[in-house]
């Protein structure tokens, strides 16, 4: 039960290291390309910018890249490498798409085998894997070199480059041959149609004859290489990494999660020796790993180590409902006894599971995809245990744990802030971080990159329960259709792109029929939410950092607030502990909390 | 300017590196080392014909074959996905347990192995439950969603529904009166009153598709009251099991009746496949007129053979893949 995790997380720590210093090398320019990749470096430097002029550059590039894949995707039906004839979106769902790949969230409104043609996965949805988590790391680096004092935080340009070519594009392809070996598909050529060996076992048409299987493929191999590594999640088939051209088998499954954690887990190492204070990394990192491996355990335990309650026998209960239009004012609900169903369930809950992963594989891959940004599945997190399905909501809520490419750690660094500042608070000193002075302007952007998640997250979320916009859409009865709602704004502010995928949340084909009542409403309200939540949390610590930049450092005295002890570890696990409990906690009891303590099942 | 230069570069570089370098490396390393995986391995008959990938599930209804994983999609592999069913959601329970009522066999006892359904069906001829008369009545009233998506499940249900509708205009009234602003109702709002009133009229019974011969010479399907069939079985079973909370039954692994995130997975565990091996074993006997024991004692070595556990055996239980295993029965016992 407990091996896969284990191994999964172990392997990973020990490639992070040398990606991580691989890393540090490549993108602060201590090491340099070779020639001719040296002279595009030359080539696209602006020179050396400060916070505004990076975060301008970032920001233009974001709106023309917009643009470039807003048009090429919706007029996808009139562009090559359209094998199977995909159709006209609706400008809602390409709007949301876009937003959603742009700010690295990956979330999907549309389902990749039905909607997307080969050109659109491979010009938009491959190039924006690429380039984003390439931001995040850029982005990154800049802050970095902010913290440590540098004259200016680098050039937007050369370290976009430097990212996508050094460090994603490699890893990636070799990540992708190894799934082409594994059995991902990997080919330009259509659905498959098959025979199937029980002639009619898919039904005839209308003349009687048997109705093929037709089974859609494409270049999955290119795009899932670069979701899993980027923090993307945006998958090539719709049930994304449960599908079995997604993920064939076992092996596929370990280097997939892997990869997950490879990058943001390399960006602490990274950070670490940017800043020749690799003990302080090491805190960060023990922290962020406390927080995996504590949400998996718990992911691990509700869900493959308890029966689907769904299945189990239960009492006879009554509730008490408030009712106003009852004599006294409530009304009672009595649910009668339910008998335990004669399943097997030593497997634990299999639901929405695939079977050839290993059995704790689900919850092990739903804790790593939401603590740090990816947001792909290797199985329905809408179908997982009531608690279970807790471990998916906090990583996304914390946000901060490994994190995106990237912007994890940016995040982490808002922790970190409030962790020191309430330190100082406690022994009566002016905070103080990495030698540079915490004063009321760094304190301000630093709220503001933290509160703008809960914001994201509670706002709508209440907004959407309350109108029929909500209700209407959800797939399940009860806390667990507020779940889902909740899910889906939880994970478009935290730019993860998991779902409780039973919303009706997208419009889809611009003549969809049978469009979701509220698609468009869910299209367009989950794009803005990635937008904010995906610019304010990069901007504000741009800021942050170059003011930090500009402050002298002070002296190192026995008074100063260590930052690389044990102490210090505790203190940050306790304040993301306490924010993070503040934020939320309400919204979870509501949730994944009303669930588990019944009715099971909500009406019927 | 600069930043229009440098954004040109980078668009056309990136443009090219990712979109066009990048997979046509891999399209090309698939194409010519790993053809076969990378056209999504199929499996392929003595002709060439595709009939089958065996990473992708296939329906298989006959009783010589495994079954494999239910299916939210029916195995459509154009437009995968789950049920996305949490626990709470009633559909839930009941799909299983529908799933469950006609496969399920008693445990330890002196009825060991033998299927409960037929015990189903007499105790719902009974038409006795919590010591009231009327089983589908109350089951409709417990269920007023059930009786509903019964309404809608097949045209033949709904147009069932309104062929009593026409013979009982009092509850048409009825429900006009407490909905004035609907209009005319659907089948499925009137399912509620339809099955109370059916049950009344046919007491141990359910409506039920049966085929019949049409005026054509071909089968057609009708809906009639019947007092047996996988549908009592199913629908029933949950209540069935409530007042029979002490009969030994023995368990079905919980794969054979969870669907998959996909839709689509390949496997069953190998314990499924033993569940289901007697029915396999029996129905091969029969076609190749070979005893019954050796026939299963082959199938099972075959399972054996090719079952295959997760990483090698150190996570997870072991599998087997349905499309090989079957394609393995066919070659060993099917015509040549």
């Amino acid at each position: 039960m407990w091996t896969l995790p284990i191994l999964i997380v172990g392997v990973t720590i020990l490639l992070s290291i040398p990606l991580g210093l691989y890393m540090a090398g490549v993108l602060d320019g201590r090491r340099r390309a070779p020639g001719l990749l040296r002279s595009v470096e030359d080539r696209i430097d602006t020179g050396p910018q400060d916070w505004k002029q990076y975060a301008g550059s970032m920001l233009l590039w974001n709106v023309i890249t917009f643009v470039i894949a807003f048009l090429v995707m919706q007029f996808q039906a009139y562009l090559p490498l359209n094998p199977d004839n995909k159709g006209t979106l609706s400008p809602t769902t390409v709007f949301n798409t876009l937003c959603s790949f742009l700010s690295n969230t990956n979330l999907q409104h549309y389902s990749g085998e039905v909607h997307l043609s080969y050109f659109s996965q491979l010009v938009v949805i491959c190039w924006k894997q690429f380039h984003t988590p390439a931001i995040g790391l850029a982005c990154l680096v800049a802050v970095i070199r902010g913290l440590r004092g540098d004259t200016h935080m680098g050039n937007f340009y050369v370290d976009l480059w430097r990212s996508t070519v050094y460090v994603l594009l490699p890893v990636s392809t070799i990540v992708a041959v190894l799934l082409i070996v594994g059995g991902m598909p990997m080919t330009l050529e259509g659905n498959a149609k098959i025979a199937t060996v029980e002639a009619g076992a898919m039904g005839t048409d209308e003349s009687g004859a048997a109705k093929p299987q037709e089974i859609a493929r494409g270049p999955v191999a290119a795009i899932v290489a670069i979701k899993q590594l980027g923090t993307n999640g945006g998958g090539f088939f719709g049930p994304n990494s449960t599908h079995p051209y997604e993920n064939p088998n076992s092996w596929t499954n370990f280097l997939e999660c892997v990869c997950i954690i490879l990058i943001p887990m390399a960006c602490v190492v990274m950070f670490g020796r940017m800043l020749s204070n690799m003990r302080h990394a090491a805190i960060v990192f023990g922290v962020m790993l406390i927080f995996l491996s504590t949400f998996i355990a718990w992911g691990v335990y509700f869900d493959s180590m308890h029966p689907n309650p769904a299945l189990t026998a239960h009492s006879a209960t009554s509730y008490d409902v408030p009712d106003a239009s009852a004599p006294d004012g409530k009304r009672v609900v009595a649910l009668p006894e339910l008998a335990g169903l004669p399943v097997d369930q030593e497997l634990g809950n299999l639901e929405g599971k695939e079977l050839r992963f290993g059995t704790s594989a689900g919850p092990t891959w739903a804790a790593m995809t939401t603590c740090t940004s990816n947001g792909s599945v290797n199985a329905m997190h809408d179908s997982l245990n009531p608690l279970a399905g807790l471990t998916p909501l906090s990583g996304m809520w914390l946000n901060c744990n490994f994190g995106g490419v990237g912007v994890g750690l940016i995040n982490m660094l808002i922790y970190l802030i409030v962790a020191v500042f309430l330190a100082g608070l406690m022994v009566g000193r002016t905070p103080e971080y990495l030698g540079k002075k915490v004063e009321g302007r760094e304190m301000k952007l630093a709220m503001l990159a933290l509160l703008i998640h809960p914001l994201m997250v509670l706002g709508p979320t209440g907004l959407f329960t309350a109108l029929e916009w909500g209700a209407k859409s959800t797939n399940n009865p009860g806390p667990h259709g507020f779940s889902e709602i909740l899910y889906e704004f939880t994970s478009a502010s935290a730019n993860n792109g998991s779902g409780f995928e039973g919303l009706a949340d997208g419009y889809g084909f611009a003549d969809n029929p049978s469009a979701p009542p509220y698609g468009a409403h869910w299209d367009i309200a989950c794009g803005l939410v990635m937008l904010l939540s995906r610019f304010v949390p990069i901007i504000a610590p741009l800021a942050f950092a170059g003011s930090l930049a500009a402050k002298k450092r002070t002296p190192f005295t026995v008074g100063t607030l260590r930052t690389d002890t044990l102490t210090f570890g505790f203190i940050l696990l306790g304040t993301i502990v306490l924010v993070g409990a503040l934020l939320v906690l309400p919204a979870a009891v509501l949730g994944p909390i009303a669930e588990h303590l019944g009715p099971l099942p909500f009406g019927g | 300017m600069n930043h229009l230069r440098s954004n040109l570069w980078l668009l056309g570089l990136t443009l090219l590196l990712c979109c066009v370098v990048y997979p046509g490396f891999l399209l090309a390393v698939g194409k010519v080392a790993l053809s076969d995986k990378s056209e999504g391995s199929l499996i392929r008959d003595a002709g060439g014909t595709p009939i089958g990938s065996r990473l992708i599930a296939q329906p298989f209804t006959g009783d010589q074959y495994f079954q494999p994983r239910p299916s939210a999609v029916g195995y459509n592999a154009v437009a995968t996905g789950g049920t996305n069913w949490g626990s709470a959601n009633p559909m839930l329970r009941d799909r299983v347990a529908r799933q469950l009522g006609p496969i399920v066999k008693y445990g330890a006892g002196p009825r060991k192995g033998q299927l409960v359904g037929p015990d189903i069906e007499k105790w719902f001829q009974e038409d006795r439950y919590g010591g009231k008369s009327g089983i589908v009545a109350q089951w409709a009233e417990m269920h007023s969603g059930f009786a509903a998506n019964w309404a809608k499940a097949d045209p033949l249900n709904g147009a069932y529904i309104a062929t009593w509708q026409e013979a009982h205009p009092d509850a048409v009234a009825e429900w006009k009166k407490a909905n004035p602003e609907a209009g005319d109702p659907k089948p499925e709002d009137l399912a509620g009153s339809f099955f109370t009133g059916f049950s009344k009229e046919n007491p141990g019974k359910f409506p039920s598709a049966v085929e019949r011969p049409s005026a054509d010479g071909k089968t057609e399907k009708v809906i009639e009251p019947v007092a047996e069939g996988t549908d009592i079985q199913g629908i029933f079973f949950d209540m069935w099991r409530l007042e029979h909370v002490d009969a030994n039954l023995l368990p079905v692994p919980a794969d054979m009746v969870m669907a998959s995130g996909s839709g689509m997975d390949p496997h069953i565990t190998l314990k499924n496949a033993e569940y289901q091996l007697d029915r396999i074993a029996a129905k091969w006997a029969e076609t190749t007129k070979r005893e019954n024991a050796q026939v299963r004692g082959e199938v099972e070595a075959m399972l054996k053979a090719g079952s295959e556990s997760p990483l090698g055996g150190i996570v997870g239980v072991p599998l087997v893949n349905v499309l090989e295993i079957n394609l393995a029965l066919r070659e060993k016992y099917g015509e040549k």
